[in-house]
Protein backbone atom coordinates (compact mmCIF):
# COMPACT_ATOMS: atom_id res chain seq x y z
CA UNK A 1 0.00 0.00 0.00
CA UNK A 2 1.49 3.26 -1.05
CA UNK A 3 0.21 6.73 -0.55
CA UNK A 4 1.36 9.84 -2.28
CA UNK A 5 0.24 12.08 0.53
CA UNK A 6 0.14 11.57 4.23
CA UNK A 7 -3.53 11.53 5.22
CA UNK A 8 -2.66 13.01 8.59
CA UNK A 9 -1.60 16.21 6.88
CA UNK A 10 -4.79 17.68 5.46
CA UNK A 11 -3.22 21.09 4.96
CA UNK A 12 -0.63 19.73 2.61
CA UNK A 13 -3.31 17.87 0.68
CA UNK A 14 -5.35 21.02 0.31
CA UNK A 15 -2.36 22.89 -1.01
CA UNK A 16 -1.63 20.24 -3.61
CA UNK A 17 -5.27 20.12 -4.71
CA UNK A 18 -5.38 23.89 -4.85
CA UNK A 19 -2.48 23.78 -7.28
CA UNK A 20 -4.47 21.56 -9.63
CA UNK A 21 -7.30 24.06 -10.08
CA UNK A 22 -5.82 25.91 -13.06
CA UNK A 23 -5.01 22.73 -14.95
CA UNK A 24 -8.45 21.36 -14.11
CA UNK A 25 -10.11 24.44 -15.59
CA UNK A 26 -8.09 23.85 -18.77
CA UNK A 27 -9.13 20.16 -18.82
CA UNK A 28 -5.40 19.41 -18.66
CA UNK A 29 -5.35 17.07 -15.68
CA UNK A 30 -4.52 13.46 -16.32
CA UNK A 31 -7.32 11.03 -15.44
CA UNK A 32 -6.17 10.22 -11.93
CA UNK A 33 -5.64 13.80 -10.90
CA UNK A 34 -8.96 14.75 -12.47
CA UNK A 35 -10.76 12.04 -10.53
CA UNK A 36 -9.29 13.01 -7.19
CA UNK A 37 -9.72 16.71 -7.88
CA UNK A 38 -13.40 16.32 -8.76
CA UNK A 39 -13.94 14.33 -5.64
CA UNK A 40 -12.52 17.17 -3.56
CA UNK A 41 -14.32 19.80 -5.61
CA UNK A 42 -17.72 18.46 -4.69
CA UNK A 43 -17.03 19.35 -1.07
CA UNK A 44 -15.07 22.57 -1.38
CA UNK A 45 -16.61 25.96 -2.20
CA UNK A 46 -13.10 27.48 -2.20
CA UNK A 47 -11.89 25.13 -4.91
CA UNK A 48 -15.05 25.81 -6.90
CA UNK A 49 -14.56 29.56 -6.76
CA UNK A 50 -10.99 29.05 -7.87
CA UNK A 51 -12.04 26.86 -10.79
CA UNK A 52 -14.79 29.28 -11.80
CA UNK A 53 -12.31 32.14 -12.02
CA UNK A 54 -9.87 30.09 -14.07
CA UNK A 55 -12.67 29.04 -16.40
CA UNK A 56 -13.60 32.65 -17.00
CA UNK A 57 -9.95 33.31 -17.84
CA UNK A 58 -9.90 30.30 -20.17
CA UNK A 59 -12.91 31.77 -21.98
CA UNK A 60 -10.60 34.64 -22.80
CA UNK A 61 -8.32 32.17 -24.57
CA UNK A 62 -11.19 31.12 -26.82
CA UNK A 63 -11.64 34.78 -27.83
CA UNK A 64 -8.44 34.35 -29.80
CA UNK A 65 -9.96 31.68 -32.02
CA UNK A 66 -11.87 32.47 -35.20
CA UNK A 67 -15.62 31.89 -34.95
CA UNK A 68 -16.80 29.22 -37.38
CA UNK A 69 -20.45 28.94 -38.31
CA UNK A 70 -21.61 25.32 -38.11
CA UNK A 71 -23.67 23.97 -41.01
CA UNK A 72 -27.38 24.82 -40.81
CA UNK A 73 -28.22 21.11 -40.78
CA UNK A 74 -26.63 20.85 -37.36
CA UNK A 75 -29.22 23.12 -35.78
CA UNK A 76 -32.07 21.36 -37.54
CA UNK A 77 -31.08 17.93 -36.31
CA UNK A 78 -30.29 19.31 -32.85
CA UNK A 79 -33.82 20.65 -32.49
CA UNK A 80 -35.27 17.41 -33.83
CA UNK A 81 -33.55 15.61 -30.97
CA UNK A 82 -34.73 17.87 -28.15
CA UNK A 83 -37.75 15.69 -27.52
CA UNK A 84 -35.49 12.71 -26.85
CA UNK A 85 -33.72 14.33 -23.96
CA UNK A 86 -35.70 15.21 -20.85
CA UNK A 87 -34.69 18.50 -19.29
CA UNK A 88 -33.56 18.71 -15.72
CA UNK A 89 -35.65 21.12 -13.74
CA UNK A 90 -34.07 23.20 -11.05
CA UNK A 91 -35.97 21.20 -8.46
CA UNK A 92 -34.97 17.95 -10.17
CA UNK A 93 -31.37 18.40 -9.24
CA UNK A 94 -32.07 16.14 -6.28
CA UNK A 95 -35.29 14.45 -7.34
CA UNK A 96 -34.93 12.41 -10.49
CA UNK A 97 -34.10 8.96 -9.21
CA UNK A 98 -35.96 6.99 -11.82
CA UNK A 99 -34.25 8.34 -14.93
CA UNK A 100 -30.89 8.28 -13.22
CA UNK A 101 -31.45 4.72 -12.14
CA UNK A 102 -32.28 3.69 -15.69
CA UNK A 103 -29.21 5.44 -16.97
CA UNK A 104 -27.02 3.62 -14.54
CA UNK A 105 -28.61 0.27 -15.17
CA UNK A 106 -28.15 0.56 -18.89
CA UNK A 107 -24.58 1.26 -17.88
CA UNK A 108 -23.15 2.17 -21.22
CA UNK A 109 -21.39 5.40 -20.45
CA UNK A 110 -17.75 5.44 -21.37
CA UNK A 111 -15.36 7.96 -19.94
CA UNK A 112 -15.63 9.97 -23.09
CA UNK A 113 -19.41 10.06 -23.10
CA UNK A 114 -20.15 10.72 -19.52
CA UNK A 115 -21.63 14.13 -19.03
CA UNK A 116 -19.11 16.67 -17.87
CA UNK A 117 -19.76 18.64 -14.75
CA UNK A 118 -20.40 21.73 -16.80
CA UNK A 119 -19.65 24.05 -13.96
CA UNK A 120 -21.96 22.36 -11.54
CA UNK A 121 -19.91 20.13 -9.39
CA UNK A 122 -22.76 19.68 -6.97
CA UNK A 123 -23.89 17.08 -9.41
CA UNK A 124 -21.37 14.56 -8.17
CA UNK A 125 -22.61 14.86 -4.63
CA UNK A 126 -26.22 14.83 -5.77
CA UNK A 127 -25.63 11.72 -7.82
CA UNK A 128 -24.19 10.00 -4.80
CA UNK A 129 -27.33 10.76 -2.84
CA UNK A 130 -29.63 9.53 -5.57
CA UNK A 131 -27.65 6.37 -5.99
CA UNK A 132 -28.92 5.06 -2.67
CA UNK A 133 -32.42 4.69 -4.10
CA UNK A 134 -31.26 2.44 -6.88
CA UNK A 135 -29.56 0.02 -4.57
CA UNK A 136 -32.07 -2.81 -4.47
CA UNK A 137 -32.51 -2.84 -8.21
CA UNK A 138 -28.77 -2.81 -8.73
CA UNK A 139 -28.20 -5.70 -6.35
CA UNK A 140 -30.87 -7.77 -8.04
CA UNK A 141 -29.37 -7.13 -11.44
CA UNK A 142 -25.91 -8.06 -10.22
CA UNK A 143 -27.13 -11.38 -8.86
CA UNK A 144 -28.79 -12.23 -12.13
CA UNK A 145 -25.58 -11.38 -13.94
CA UNK A 146 -23.54 -13.59 -11.67
CA UNK A 147 -25.83 -16.56 -11.56
CA UNK A 148 -25.89 -16.49 -15.33
CA UNK A 149 -22.14 -16.47 -15.62
CA UNK A 150 -21.29 -19.05 -12.97
CA UNK A 151 -22.41 -22.03 -15.01
CA UNK A 152 -19.56 -24.00 -16.45
CA UNK A 153 -16.71 -22.48 -14.50
CA UNK A 154 -14.43 -24.46 -12.19
CA UNK A 155 -14.21 -23.78 -8.49
CA UNK A 156 -10.50 -23.20 -8.39
CA UNK A 157 -8.47 -20.80 -10.47
CA UNK A 158 -8.48 -17.06 -10.80
CA UNK A 159 -12.04 -16.86 -12.14
CA UNK A 160 -13.31 -19.92 -10.33
CA UNK A 161 -16.47 -20.45 -8.33
CA UNK A 162 -14.72 -19.44 -5.14
CA UNK A 163 -14.23 -15.90 -6.31
CA UNK A 164 -17.57 -15.84 -8.07
CA UNK A 165 -19.39 -16.94 -4.95
CA UNK A 166 -17.65 -14.26 -2.93
CA UNK A 167 -18.63 -11.65 -5.49
CA UNK A 168 -22.20 -12.95 -5.53
CA UNK A 169 -22.32 -12.57 -1.75
CA UNK A 170 -20.97 -9.06 -2.06
CA UNK A 171 -23.65 -8.26 -4.64
CA UNK A 172 -26.31 -9.53 -2.25
CA UNK A 173 -25.32 -7.09 0.48
CA UNK A 174 -28.30 -4.86 1.29
CA UNK A 175 -26.45 -1.75 0.15
CA UNK A 176 -24.66 -3.29 -2.85
CA UNK A 177 -24.37 -1.15 -5.95
CA UNK A 178 -23.15 -1.87 -9.44
CA UNK A 179 -22.03 0.16 -12.45
CA UNK A 180 -20.99 -1.14 -15.87
CA UNK A 181 -18.84 0.82 -18.28
CA UNK A 182 -17.83 0.11 -21.85
CA UNK A 183 -14.10 0.04 -22.55
CA UNK A 184 -13.30 -0.26 -26.22
CA UNK A 185 -16.36 -2.40 -26.78
CA UNK A 186 -15.74 -4.61 -23.76
CA UNK A 187 -17.64 -4.42 -20.49
CA UNK A 188 -16.21 -3.78 -17.07
CA UNK A 189 -18.49 -3.90 -14.03
CA UNK A 190 -17.75 -2.65 -10.54
CA UNK A 191 -19.78 -3.95 -7.61
CA UNK A 192 -19.37 -2.43 -4.19
CA UNK A 193 -20.83 -2.41 -0.72
CA UNK A 194 -19.99 0.20 1.88
CA UNK A 195 -21.23 -2.09 4.64
CA UNK A 196 -19.02 -4.95 3.51
CA UNK A 197 -16.19 -2.46 2.90
CA UNK A 198 -15.35 -4.36 -0.25
CA UNK A 199 -15.62 -3.99 -3.99
CA UNK A 200 -15.13 -6.32 -6.95
CA UNK A 201 -14.48 -6.04 -10.64
CA UNK A 202 -15.87 -8.24 -13.39
CA UNK A 203 -14.33 -7.69 -16.81
CA UNK A 204 -15.52 -9.40 -19.94
CA UNK A 205 -13.65 -9.28 -23.20
CA UNK A 206 -10.61 -7.29 -22.05
CA UNK A 207 -7.54 -8.32 -24.06
CA UNK A 208 -4.88 -10.52 -22.46
CA UNK A 209 -1.93 -8.16 -21.98
CA UNK A 210 0.65 -10.96 -21.99
CA UNK A 211 3.09 -12.37 -19.43
CA UNK A 212 5.18 -9.25 -18.95
CA UNK A 213 2.27 -6.98 -18.16
CA UNK A 214 -0.77 -7.08 -15.94
CA UNK A 215 -3.93 -5.15 -15.11
CA UNK A 216 -3.77 -3.26 -11.84
CA UNK A 217 -6.64 -1.96 -9.72
CA UNK A 218 -6.54 1.31 -7.79
CA UNK A 219 -8.46 2.99 -5.03
CA UNK A 220 -8.14 6.72 -5.64
CA UNK A 221 -9.03 9.53 -3.26
CA UNK A 222 -7.86 13.09 -2.60
CA UNK A 223 -4.49 11.85 -1.40
CA UNK A 224 -3.76 9.82 -4.52
CA UNK A 225 -3.92 6.26 -5.83
CA UNK A 226 -3.42 3.13 -3.72
CA UNK A 227 -2.96 -0.24 -5.38
CA UNK A 228 -5.84 -2.67 -4.84
CA UNK A 229 -4.11 -5.64 -6.47
CA UNK A 230 -3.47 -6.93 -9.97
CA UNK A 231 -5.33 -9.30 -12.25
CA UNK A 232 -4.89 -11.07 -15.54
CA UNK A 233 -7.54 -11.97 -18.06
CA UNK A 234 -8.22 -15.68 -18.63
CA UNK A 235 -10.59 -16.94 -21.26
CA UNK A 236 -11.69 -13.40 -22.00
CA UNK A 237 -12.82 -12.65 -18.50
CA UNK A 238 -11.61 -11.67 -15.07
CA UNK A 239 -13.30 -11.69 -11.66
CA UNK A 240 -11.49 -9.97 -8.85
CA UNK A 241 -12.22 -8.78 -5.33
CA UNK A 242 -10.19 -5.63 -4.73
CA UNK A 243 -7.53 -5.75 -2.03
CA UNK A 244 -7.83 -3.28 0.78
CA UNK A 245 -10.80 -1.54 2.28
CA UNK A 246 -13.51 0.03 0.15
CA UNK A 247 -14.67 3.41 1.42
CA UNK A 248 -17.74 5.10 -0.09
CA UNK A 249 -16.93 7.89 -2.48
CA UNK A 250 -13.57 6.47 -3.50
CA UNK A 251 -12.78 6.27 -7.21
CA UNK A 252 -11.78 2.87 -8.62
CA UNK A 253 -9.44 2.76 -11.61
CA UNK A 254 -7.78 0.10 -13.76
CA UNK A 255 -4.44 0.51 -15.55
CA UNK A 256 -2.04 -1.73 -17.44
CA UNK A 257 1.28 -2.10 -15.58
CA UNK A 258 4.48 -4.14 -15.88
CA UNK A 259 4.14 -7.72 -14.54
CA UNK A 260 3.89 -7.75 -10.76
CA UNK A 261 2.21 -4.36 -10.69
CA UNK A 262 3.47 -0.89 -9.84
CA UNK A 263 3.39 1.03 -6.56
CA UNK A 264 1.82 3.96 -8.43
CA UNK A 265 0.01 3.97 -11.76
CA UNK A 266 2.37 4.48 -14.70
CA UNK A 267 -0.23 4.56 -17.49
CA UNK A 268 -3.53 6.29 -18.06
CA UNK A 269 -6.50 4.40 -16.66
CA UNK A 270 -8.58 2.30 -19.04
CA UNK A 271 -11.60 3.09 -16.94
CA UNK A 272 -12.54 4.99 -13.79
CA UNK A 273 -15.56 4.35 -11.58
CA UNK A 274 -17.01 6.95 -9.26
CA UNK A 275 -18.67 5.43 -6.23
CA UNK B 1 -36.54 26.96 -39.12
CA UNK B 2 -39.68 28.65 -37.84
CA UNK B 3 -41.18 25.43 -36.66
CA UNK B 4 -38.45 24.90 -34.14
CA UNK B 5 -39.59 28.04 -32.42
CA UNK B 6 -43.02 26.52 -32.10
CA UNK B 7 -43.10 26.58 -28.34
CA UNK B 8 -43.77 30.29 -28.62
CA UNK B 9 -41.95 31.18 -25.46
CA UNK B 10 -41.28 34.65 -24.28
CA UNK B 11 -38.23 34.88 -26.50
CA UNK B 12 -39.87 33.38 -29.57
CA UNK B 13 -40.16 36.90 -30.91
CA UNK B 14 -36.76 38.40 -31.27
CA UNK B 15 -35.98 40.91 -28.59
CA UNK B 16 -32.75 41.88 -27.04
CA UNK B 17 -32.02 39.47 -24.25
CA UNK B 18 -28.74 38.63 -22.61
CA UNK B 19 -27.30 35.17 -23.10
CA UNK B 20 -27.82 34.60 -19.38
CA UNK B 21 -31.53 35.36 -19.74
CA UNK B 22 -31.76 33.09 -22.76
CA UNK B 23 -30.09 30.28 -20.85
CA UNK B 24 -32.45 30.75 -17.92
CA UNK B 25 -35.44 30.62 -20.29
CA UNK B 26 -33.94 27.52 -21.93
CA UNK B 27 -33.91 25.87 -18.52
CA UNK B 28 -37.65 26.43 -18.39
CA UNK B 29 -38.12 24.63 -21.71
CA UNK B 30 -38.36 27.69 -23.96
CA UNK B 31 -37.21 26.50 -27.39
CA UNK B 32 -37.36 29.96 -28.88
CA UNK B 33 -34.85 31.15 -26.30
CA UNK B 34 -32.68 28.12 -26.92
CA UNK B 35 -32.78 28.82 -30.64
CA UNK B 36 -31.59 32.40 -30.11
CA UNK B 37 -28.95 31.20 -27.68
CA UNK B 38 -27.73 28.73 -30.27
CA UNK B 39 -27.61 31.36 -33.03
CA UNK B 40 -25.60 33.73 -30.91
CA UNK B 41 -23.10 31.24 -29.52
CA UNK B 42 -22.75 28.36 -31.98
CA UNK B 43 -20.02 29.94 -34.16
CA UNK B 44 -17.88 30.44 -31.11
CA UNK B 45 -18.56 27.00 -29.66
CA UNK B 46 -18.01 25.34 -33.03
CA UNK B 47 -14.84 27.38 -33.59
CA UNK B 48 -13.36 26.07 -30.35
CA UNK B 49 -14.37 22.49 -31.01
CA UNK B 50 -13.02 22.64 -34.57
CA UNK B 51 -9.71 23.87 -33.21
CA UNK B 52 -9.49 20.92 -30.82
CA UNK B 53 -10.82 18.17 -33.02
CA UNK B 54 -9.83 19.25 -36.55
CA UNK B 55 -12.00 16.51 -38.08
CA UNK B 56 -15.14 18.34 -39.22
CA UNK B 57 -17.56 15.44 -38.81
CA UNK B 58 -16.42 14.75 -35.26
CA UNK B 59 -16.54 18.45 -34.44
CA UNK B 60 -20.16 18.65 -35.61
CA UNK B 61 -21.10 15.60 -33.59
CA UNK B 62 -19.51 16.99 -30.43
CA UNK B 63 -21.08 20.40 -31.00
CA UNK B 64 -24.50 18.83 -31.19
CA UNK B 65 -23.79 16.85 -28.00
CA UNK B 66 -22.73 20.05 -26.25
CA UNK B 67 -25.99 21.80 -27.10
CA UNK B 68 -28.04 18.77 -26.16
CA UNK B 69 -26.29 18.75 -22.82
CA UNK B 70 -26.89 22.50 -22.51
CA UNK B 71 -30.60 21.96 -23.21
CA UNK B 72 -30.74 19.18 -20.66
CA UNK B 73 -28.77 20.80 -17.88
CA UNK B 74 -29.44 24.53 -18.35
CA UNK B 75 -31.04 24.54 -14.90
CA UNK B 76 -27.60 24.03 -13.41
CA UNK B 77 -26.31 27.30 -14.79
CA UNK B 78 -25.60 29.72 -11.98
CA UNK B 79 -24.90 33.29 -13.17
CA UNK B 80 -23.11 34.00 -9.91
CA UNK B 81 -20.38 31.60 -10.96
CA UNK B 82 -19.62 32.88 -14.46
CA UNK B 83 -21.11 34.00 -17.76
CA UNK B 84 -23.35 31.94 -20.04
CA UNK B 85 -20.57 31.87 -22.63
CA UNK B 86 -18.11 30.50 -20.10
CA UNK B 87 -20.64 27.86 -19.11
CA UNK B 88 -21.15 26.78 -22.71
CA UNK B 89 -17.47 26.87 -23.60
CA UNK B 90 -16.66 24.84 -20.50
CA UNK B 91 -19.04 22.12 -21.68
CA UNK B 92 -17.59 22.35 -25.18
CA UNK B 93 -13.94 22.22 -24.15
CA UNK B 94 -14.45 19.31 -21.80
CA UNK B 95 -16.36 17.24 -24.33
CA UNK B 96 -13.93 17.96 -27.15
CA UNK B 97 -10.93 17.11 -24.96
CA UNK B 98 -12.59 13.91 -23.78
CA UNK B 99 -13.08 12.97 -27.42
CA UNK B 100 -9.45 13.74 -28.26
CA UNK B 101 -8.23 11.63 -25.35
CA UNK B 102 -10.58 8.75 -26.04
CA UNK B 103 -9.36 8.36 -29.59
CA UNK B 104 -5.76 8.77 -28.46
CA UNK B 105 -6.18 6.17 -25.74
CA UNK B 106 -7.53 3.50 -28.06
CA UNK B 107 -4.83 4.28 -30.59
CA UNK B 108 -2.12 4.06 -27.95
CA UNK B 109 -3.45 0.82 -26.57
CA UNK B 110 -3.45 -0.69 -30.03
CA UNK B 111 0.15 0.35 -30.42
CA UNK B 112 1.14 -0.97 -27.02
CA UNK B 113 -0.43 -4.34 -27.68
CA UNK B 114 1.18 -4.64 -31.08
CA UNK B 115 4.60 -3.14 -30.72
CA UNK B 116 5.37 -1.79 -27.34
CA UNK B 117 8.85 -0.47 -27.93
CA UNK B 118 7.90 1.67 -30.84
CA UNK B 119 9.83 4.91 -30.71
CA UNK B 120 7.57 7.90 -30.43
CA UNK B 121 8.82 10.93 -32.34
CA UNK B 122 9.69 13.49 -29.70
CA UNK B 123 9.36 16.71 -31.59
CA UNK B 124 6.12 17.17 -33.43
CA UNK B 125 5.52 20.21 -31.31
CA UNK B 126 6.33 23.41 -33.03
CA UNK B 127 3.63 23.66 -35.65
CA UNK B 128 0.80 22.90 -33.23
CA UNK B 129 1.93 25.42 -30.68
CA UNK B 130 1.52 28.32 -33.04
CA UNK B 131 -1.88 29.83 -32.51
CA UNK B 132 -3.34 32.57 -34.58
CA UNK B 133 -4.22 35.38 -32.28
CA UNK B 134 -7.07 37.54 -33.48
CA UNK B 135 -8.68 39.16 -30.54
CA UNK B 136 -6.91 42.27 -29.36
CA UNK B 137 -7.66 41.96 -25.70
CA UNK B 138 -6.44 38.42 -25.66
CA UNK B 139 -3.46 39.30 -27.79
CA UNK B 140 -2.58 41.88 -25.19
CA UNK B 141 -3.14 39.45 -22.34
CA UNK B 142 -1.21 36.64 -23.96
CA UNK B 143 1.63 39.04 -24.64
CA UNK B 144 1.78 39.57 -20.90
CA UNK B 145 2.68 35.91 -20.38
CA UNK B 146 6.15 34.52 -20.67
CA UNK B 147 6.90 32.56 -23.82
CA UNK B 148 6.98 29.24 -21.98
CA UNK B 149 3.72 29.98 -20.15
CA UNK B 150 2.04 30.88 -23.43
CA UNK B 151 3.30 27.68 -24.99
CA UNK B 152 1.94 25.50 -22.17
CA UNK B 153 -1.44 27.25 -22.07
CA UNK B 154 -1.76 26.92 -25.84
CA UNK B 155 -1.01 23.21 -25.83
CA UNK B 156 -3.54 22.68 -23.06
CA UNK B 157 -6.37 24.88 -24.24
CA UNK B 158 -6.07 24.87 -28.02
CA UNK B 159 -4.69 21.37 -28.50
CA UNK B 160 -6.32 19.56 -25.59
CA UNK B 161 -3.06 18.18 -24.21
CA UNK B 162 -2.90 16.93 -20.64
CA UNK B 163 -0.08 18.07 -18.37
CA UNK B 164 1.89 14.90 -18.92
CA UNK B 165 1.41 15.11 -22.68
CA UNK B 166 2.74 18.65 -22.62
CA UNK B 167 5.72 17.48 -20.59
CA UNK B 168 6.61 14.75 -23.05
CA UNK B 169 6.02 16.96 -26.07
CA UNK B 170 8.20 19.75 -24.75
CA UNK B 171 10.60 17.31 -23.13
CA UNK B 172 10.50 19.12 -19.80
CA UNK B 173 9.71 17.70 -16.34
CA UNK B 174 6.04 17.36 -15.39
CA UNK B 175 6.56 19.60 -12.37
CA UNK B 176 7.79 22.36 -14.64
CA UNK B 177 4.68 22.08 -16.79
CA UNK B 178 2.43 22.23 -13.74
CA UNK B 179 4.15 25.38 -12.53
CA UNK B 180 4.01 27.06 -15.92
CA UNK B 181 0.32 26.25 -16.37
CA UNK B 182 -0.60 27.46 -12.95
CA UNK B 183 1.47 30.63 -13.03
CA UNK B 184 0.32 31.32 -16.59
CA UNK B 185 -3.35 30.97 -15.66
CA UNK B 186 -2.97 33.18 -12.61
CA UNK B 187 -1.30 35.82 -14.76
CA UNK B 188 -3.96 35.49 -17.46
CA UNK B 189 -6.68 35.82 -14.86
CA UNK B 190 -5.12 39.09 -13.69
CA UNK B 191 -4.55 40.40 -17.19
CA UNK B 192 -8.14 39.71 -18.19
CA UNK B 193 -9.40 41.26 -15.00
CA UNK B 194 -11.23 38.17 -13.77
CA UNK B 195 -12.13 38.52 -10.14
CA UNK B 196 -12.04 35.52 -7.86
Amino acid sequence: MNRTGDPTEPERQDASLHELAAAYALDALDEFDRARFERALAASPQLRAEVDAFRSAATGLSDALPAVAPPASLKTSLFERLDEVPQERAADASAAPSTRAEERQSGSSSIADRPSDGGSIDELAARRGRRQRTVLLAAAAAVVLIVGAVVGVNWAGPNGWGVQREIAQLAEAPDAERVTQQVDGTEVTLIWSAEEERSAVIAEGLPDVGGDRTYELWYIDESGAVSAGTFDVRDDEAWRILEGEFRPGVVVGITVEPAGGSPQPTTDPLVLFET
Amino acid sequence: MLDVMGDGGEYGAARAATLEELLAATAAGDRGAFSLLYDQTAPRVFGLIRRLLVDAAQAEEVTQDVYLEAWQTAARFDPARGSAVTWLLTLAHRRAVDRVRASQASRERDLKTGMRDLDVPVDEVSETVEVRIEHERVTGALAGLSEVQRQCLSLAYYDGCSQSEIASRLNVPLGTVKTRLRDGMIRLRELLGVTT
